[in-house]
């Protein structure tokens, strides 16, 4: 029996990738995709030789054993309660919402009908960064003195112009990049955020959410961190962006760089000229493959809610300390 | 830092009289180097010179320039001018009321990719500045007979010491600094320390500087990436190195305070001291003044403050 995956919303740039992920993976069955706005829904049909659900609903009744989440980030909530509600598995899109309390409702529908929640957070399954990890839980390093992290890119409304829009994003680079690395720090370390502040800009007139963030970070176990947000990389840049951490220890010092195997591509007809193409391994399909598995294995994917929660606490926490101009505290229960 | 000042003046047609060390061997293994007498005391020093180039551990600075001033001889004083501003104002004061020329060497402002990529900055090649990124992480300074880095009461400690060349170069980027936050880890062991702090300046960009003395002995790593409304510069020490050697290994000493490999070309302590010597003779305009020390220096005693009070603070 195929395992069957349906794509809830193309809006996401991601989903263009993620349905080249599910068909390289031999046990699955892509159904297809639903996305409501006609035009790009056939368009997206076309391109990729996928059957096109007009409504989210229709997919789901077409009978599913796990969806991918990739609508605008505030519509997170109301897919993954259909989903829910049809029993159906969830990868959702990063940040899981917008808002604590639409994250928080979502656990809820999950936990209430019984289905597991993944967060996509892929870096969690570029071997870089798990060679980074092991290094810091093998206290290879010594006692770590500090972190510095990059999550660099372009201002991404080339690609879909909702990114910089308020109302769907939430955010802009600080809702959408911190939770990356706020979750590679939680999952390195293996603790919380305790402590965030952060300094938030707008810059390029032509955009009216936030493009540049700048944080630093304390960890329940003492670690302070930075975290570099910023939608600065001009369009001209080789690449989209880049994602780099710098862990430095009493014994020694760790410089990651996830996307540093690329070839220099000079083309005359490049849109970026030169451009920076990879050669690492994809992410992407490490971690499709891990949702694939917790469905076969019927178990609880290794990238949670909670994880997709904590992230989202730690974005949200920057946006209020570069309004209040000190840094706030997240307290974490036991 | 005197041997390297040395081998700067070496290179003008100024004429190297002497040098005074509490250290007497040290004087005159570097008098003999560059052909110079020594003197054991520094008022005999500054009765033969024009010009004076100070480079004793900070606390010694005050007194020596103020000492310099009032014997109506040019100053030059390495970086940080003073580890308190108060100090440094009584220093700047002294100096125009005798009317001496005081430079004081910030030297990342000599540096080829420094300037260069301010001047592209300058020239509206990127836009406005946005988002700064500045790294200058070393080793902790190495143990030696006379390391006086080590200690804070002389040296102002690492921020001081090191990061107040980033502070100065972003303010010579963006202007003045309107707020500062910062955080820093230490060693439970060791001077080993690690401080990140984050810039607000007054015309919007903000920076985050990046200094520590946490790497393994013999590793500093400089960088910059400028990110403005128009593109990009982006620099690293990691970058290739026009002449990279590859030898077998060997147990090779490690400096005892980490600078920064400048590259072939002209060095920049050389053209620091070479624009120095030439300003002071043609009576030309610093330029890197006195009053951008002390405001570097400020930026750093703001960093301080937040460390120890763990909140942003104004400038």
């Amino acid at each position: 029996m195929p395992t069957r995956i349906g794509i809830l919303s193309f809006a996401h740039l991601h989903a263009e990738g993620y349905q080249a992920n599910l068909r390289a993976i031999p046990g699955v069955e892509l159904i297809g995709f639903s996305h409501e706005n006609g035009d790009e829904g056939r368009s997206f049909a076309e391109k990729y030789g996928l059957r096109w659900f007009s409504q989210h609903r229709d997919l789901l009744a077409a009978g599913l054993d796990g969806a991918l989440i990739c609508g605008e980030n505030a519509r997170h909530r109301e897919l993954a309660e259909m989903a829910a509600e049809a029993k159906v598995p969830i990868l959702c899109e990063k940040p899981i919402e917008t808002n604590l309390a639409d994250a928080k409702a979502m656990e809820s529908i999950c936990a209430k009908n019984g289905v597991w929640f993944m967060t996509a957070f892929p870096m969690r399954f570029a071997p870089s960064t798990q060679a980074v990890r092991a290094m810091i839980r093998k206290g290879e390093l010594g006692n770590v003195l500090g972190v510095n992290g990059i999550n660099h890119s372009e201002i991404p409304k080339g690609h879909r112009a909702w990114f910089a829009d308020n109302n769907l994003a939430g955010g802009g680079a600080v809702m959408d990049h911190t939770v990356h690395l706020a979750d590679l720090l939680r999952w390195c370390f293996a603790a919380e955020v305790v402590e965030v502040y952060a300094e938030i800009d707008i810059y390029p007139d032509e955009v009216k959410v936030d493009t540049a963030g700048l944080m630093l970070i304390m960890l329940s176990n003492g670690v302070q961190a930075s975290i570099d947000c910023s939608w600065s990389r001009p369009t001209s840049y080789p690449r989209w962006g880049h994602l780099k951490m710098e862990v430095i220890g009493e014994q020694g010092t760790a410089v990651m760089d996830s996307f540093a195997q690329y070839l220099t591509l000079y083309s005359n007809n490049g849109l970026r000229n030169p451009s920076w193409i990879g050669f690492g391994p994809d992410p992407n399909q490490a971690m499709i493959e891990e949702f694939v598995a917790s469905i076969q294995e019927n178990r609880e994917p290794r990238v949670t809610w909670n994880d997709g929660y904590q992230a989202l606490r730690v974005a949200l926490a920057a946006y209020e300390s570069a309004k209040k101009k000190e840094p706030v505290r997240l307290d974490h229960p036991s | 830092m005197g041997e390297v000042h040395a081998a700067a003046w070496r290179s003008t047609d100024a004429e190297l009289i002497g040098c005074a060390s509490a250290h007497l061997d040290q004087a005159e293994a570097l008098a003999s180097r560059y052909q110079m007498q020594t003197f054991a005391d520094y008022a005999e020093l500054l009765n033969e010179v024009e010009i004076v180039d100070i480079c004793t551990p900070t606390p010694l600075h005050k007194p020596m320039v103020l000492q310099a001033a009032k014997a109506g001889k040019h100053v030059i004083c390495e970086k940080p001018v003073a580890l308190l501003a108060e100090d440094a104002r009584a220093m700047i004061l002294a100096c125009k009321e005798a009317g001496v020329r005081f430079f004081v060497g910030m030297v990342v402002r000599f540096f080829p990719q420094y300037r260069l990529a301010r001047e592209l900055v300058a020239n509206g090649q990127i836009g406005n500045l946005c988002v700064l990124r500045l790294k200058r992480v070393s080793y902790v300074p190495q143990k030696s007979l006379d390391n006086w880095y080590f200690d804070p009461t002389l040296s102002g400690g690492m921020v001081i010491d090191l990061m107040i060349h980033d502070f100065d170069y972003g303010r010579w980027l963006a202007g003045e600094v309107d707020r500062v936050y910062a955080r820093r880890s230490r060693s439970e062991v060791g001077p080993a320390q690690y401080v990140q702090a984050i810039l607000r300046f007054r015309s919007g960009a903000i920076a985050l500087v990046e200094g520590g003395w946490a790497y393994p002995p013999g590793v500093f790593r400089t960088g910059l990436d400028l990110s403005g409304t128009g593109g990009l510069i982006e620099w690293n020490s990691d970058q290739p190195a026009p002449v990279l050697t590859f030898f077998p290994p060997t147990s090779h000493d490690t400096a005892s305070v980490g600078l920064p490999v400048s590259g072939l070309g002209e060095d920049p302590y050389t053209a620091e001291i070479r624009h120095a010597y030439h300003a002071i003779q043609a009576g030309t305009n610093f330029e890197v003044t006195v009053e951008d020390a002390l405001e570097a220096l400020r930026i750093s005693q703001a960093v301080e403050e937040s460390l120890s009070t763990g909140k942003p603070v104004l400038l």
